[in-house]
């Protein structure tokens, strides 16, 4: 029993957060470059979980943990997981099931899409496309596409658990920024001829940003190595994460703005980039209340 | 990262379940301070003579010297064998011990770790002060020196099992004008010890287990002194450091029966179908597990590099709130059928009732949040 990242394991961490804060910084989300998903596909985000890889559950957490904080493209997330599950080499769309049919996020270049309908992952072909407009979260562009799709399902019962980890670890990276963006603000940021970070009002809100990373990154871990073994209770434990990694980023992206106060309310400011994406992962491979009081 | 156990691991785990299967007392802990306190003392012999008793504590001293690994192992069987709550062992097992293990000088180790263990001393903490609760560098408690002796007068408050403590983990001020941190010592005091008062508080839940202790020119060689007179500030924190880091991983593992507990209760008076109790129970049902791994991972660091994790400090506070709403809960699913309490019950209300010292007792919540803010974060101190 070991929950702490081996040596290896630290390398992809390390190496992955450092090339994200090189070429693709939280404060660029609203408009990412037409190359970063070719640049992404060149350092071996989207093939690293393909069957013949070989990396565990637990390292590609870690590493979508590290993506996710600096609000890597959704894409990444199905395009993870149909890698694993169809050998899919390309990028493949985000879909979340809508009256019948569906919304893709980042569907550029892509003739595919996945997500899970009916509880189970499946993936369609998206044929003639409208093209794509901006969401709520503004790093993922949105297409609505209307029904009835074609989905051929992905029956292995693992394949959902899979999407539903790396959205938990998405949401934990989220969470992660939005508490180190309200800790640093509240170091510098001075009223009363002190910093705000000074007041137990701020502190103890930021406190609770802490509190709540901590949680989840450990579920996450937990929930993770719990796949890898494929321990009986590994379901549960997936759907553990992902309910305190969603409530971790929208509770944080929250408070991030408050302990920001004026500025924080502003688009030219990022902590609504966090609390957007929060809104967008919560309805990626949600946490069923079923799934959480199984036997 | 993995969360499986070695085949020593598993084989310990299994003889831990044999033995607790054939040797949990069918009776409950006793309810009032004199029978509890022989109770108490009688499991904690039965654990020491089964070779349960301080599984990662040094051999030198009676330990088992064993991993902190096999010692979560131990308590996450002794939680799912409903093993007896540890109660007057608390502070000598959970952190006086650890502390001398830390600290104390050979001849203070030779004589009190193999007590402790054995259950034949009870230890008690005396930190707080009417007026140095939070703020414990406030200690007024003061020790003037005289030969080989210090003599002691002042008084602490909150102090569980006085009543029935043997030797008492004491932090007092030995400094003439020192202030704040600097001149305090943490010493041994014999509880025994002329011009020593307990008076016994009681709580709302009816319990006694607490009290106030008064020093009236108690005498205390000055061989008691633990980790050198004047750095008692630093012995306490490890002391500390013990009660909220490893001091509650029982508590914790303790946690994961009771929520299944109140699932099956909830389930079988209906209240089930009520969708916030449905959800409180998920949510908590995913918390807990969450403690279960920030445990695991806690304890991997310790493995790992020595000491706790700088996250040992949310564990305490997230486990301890987590535990306020088990036992809301707890309450909730039981109605107006609360309202038959009356003290000398021990139930859920009762724990309800004691479960409020969580966030107060070993640092409040509000001083955790303050040392999650400044020591994880980086924020300015406040204090």
């Amino acid at each position: 029993m070991d929950l702490t990242p081996n040596d290896e394991q630290t390398v992809f961490q390390t190496a992955t957060a450092d090339w994200c804060r090189d070429n693709m910084p939280l404060e660029a989300a609203r408009a990412r470059p037409a190359g970063l998903w070719q640049q992404l596909e060149a350092m071996g985000w989207t093939g690293m979980t393909a069957p013949g890889m070989d990396l565990d559950h637990a390292t590609e957490a870690l590493v979508f943990a590290e993506l996710g904080r600096f609000l890597a493209p959704v894409a990444l997330l199905s395009s993870a997981v149909a890698a694993r599950w169809t050998g899919a080499t390309v990028k493949v769309a985000l879909a979340l099931p809508a009256d019948g049919g569906a919304r893709l996020f980042d569907g550029e270049g892509a003739t595919h899409a996945l997500g899970l309908f009916g509880g189970a992952l499946g993936h369609f072909e998206i044929g003639e496309a409208p093209p794509s407009a901006p969401s709520l979260d503004q790093s993922a562009t949105l297409t609505r596409i209307a029904g009835p799709l074609t989905i051929v399902a992905i029956d292995h019962p693992h394949a959902a658990l899979h999407l539903q980890i790396l959205a938990a670890a998405y949401a934990i990276g989220a969470a992660d920024a939005a508490r180190d963006m309200a800790a640093a603000y509240a170091q510098v940021r001075e009223q009363f001829e002190r910093p705000i970070g000074w007041f137990q009002a701020i502190k103890h809100l930021c406190a609770d940003m802490a509190v709540r990373c901590a949680v989840a990154r450990s579920q996450l871990y937990y929930a993770a190595c719990a796949l890898d073994a494929g321990d009986a209770g590994a379901a549960f434990h997936v759907a553990a994460a992902k309910r305190l990694a969603d409530q971790a980023a929208l509770d944080n992206g929250r408070a991030n703005i408050q302990i920001h106060g004026g500025i924080g309310m502003t688009d030219e400011a990022y902590p609504h980039f966090c609390l957007k994406r929060a809104h967008l992962l919560q309805h990626v491979a949600p946490a069923e209340r079923t799934a959480l009081l199984a036997a | 990262m993995d969360i499986g156990f070695s085949l020593e691991e598993t084989r310990f785990r299994e003889a831990c379940r044999d033995w607790l299967h054939a040797h949990v007392p069918a009776e409950k802990r006793p309810l009032n301070a004199a029978d509890a306190i022989d109770f108490d003392k009688a499991w904690q012999r039965r654990l020491f003579d089964a070779g349960w008793a301080g599984i990662n504590w040094p051999t030198d001293y009676g330990g088992r010297g064993l991993s902190i690994v096999q010692q979560v192992v131990w308590l996450e069987e002794y939680a799912k064998a409903h093993a007896p709550w540890i109660g007057a062992n608390f502070v000598g097992i959970n952190h006086g011990g650890p502390t001398l293990i830390l600290n104390a000088s050979e001849a203070q180790k030779a004589y009190h770790l193999p007590r402790i263990l054995k259950g034949e001393a009870i230890w008690c903490q005396g930190f707080s002060e009417p007026g140095a609760g939070s703020d414990l560098a406030g200690i007024k408690t003061r020790g003037r020196i005289e030969g080989d002796e210090l003599i002691v007068n002042g008084s602490k408050i909150w102090t569980s099992f006085a009543h029935v403590a043997d030797w008492q983990e004491l932090v007092l001020r030995t400094e003439d004008g020192s202030r704040r941190h600097a001149g305090l010592s943490w010493v041994i005091c014999d509880m025994h010890a002329p011009g020593i008062t307990v008076r016994p508080i009681r709580k709302m839940s009816g319990q006694t287990e607490f009290a106030e202790v008064f020093y009236d020119d108690v005498r205390i060689p000055l061989a008691n002194v633990v980790g050198g007179l004047g750095n008692g500030w630093k012995v306490a924190m490890s002391t500390l450091s013990f009660e909220r880091g490893t001091g509650f991983i029982a508590d914790q593992v303790k946690q994961s029966q009771e929520i299944e507990e109140l699932i099956a209760a909830a389930r079988a008076n209906g209240m089930m179908k009520d969708d916030r109790v449905a959800d409180q129970l998920a949510q908590m049902r995913a918390e807990v597990a969450a403690v279960r791994a920030m445990t695991y991972r806690n304890i991997s660091h310790v493995v790992r590099t020595g000491q706790p994790g700088a996250e040992a400090s949310v564990i305490r506070l997230f486990t301890s709130e987590l535990g306020q709403r088990l036992e809301r809960m707890a309450v909730l699913l039981k109605g107006a059928d609360i309202l038959d309490f009356r003290y000398g019950d021990d139930d859920a209300v009762a724990d309800y009732l004691r479960g409020f010292a969580a966030t107060i007792a070993g640092g409040s919540a509000q001083i955790q949040r303050d040392i999650i803010g400044e020591r994880l974060l980086g924020l300015p101190k406040s204090r």
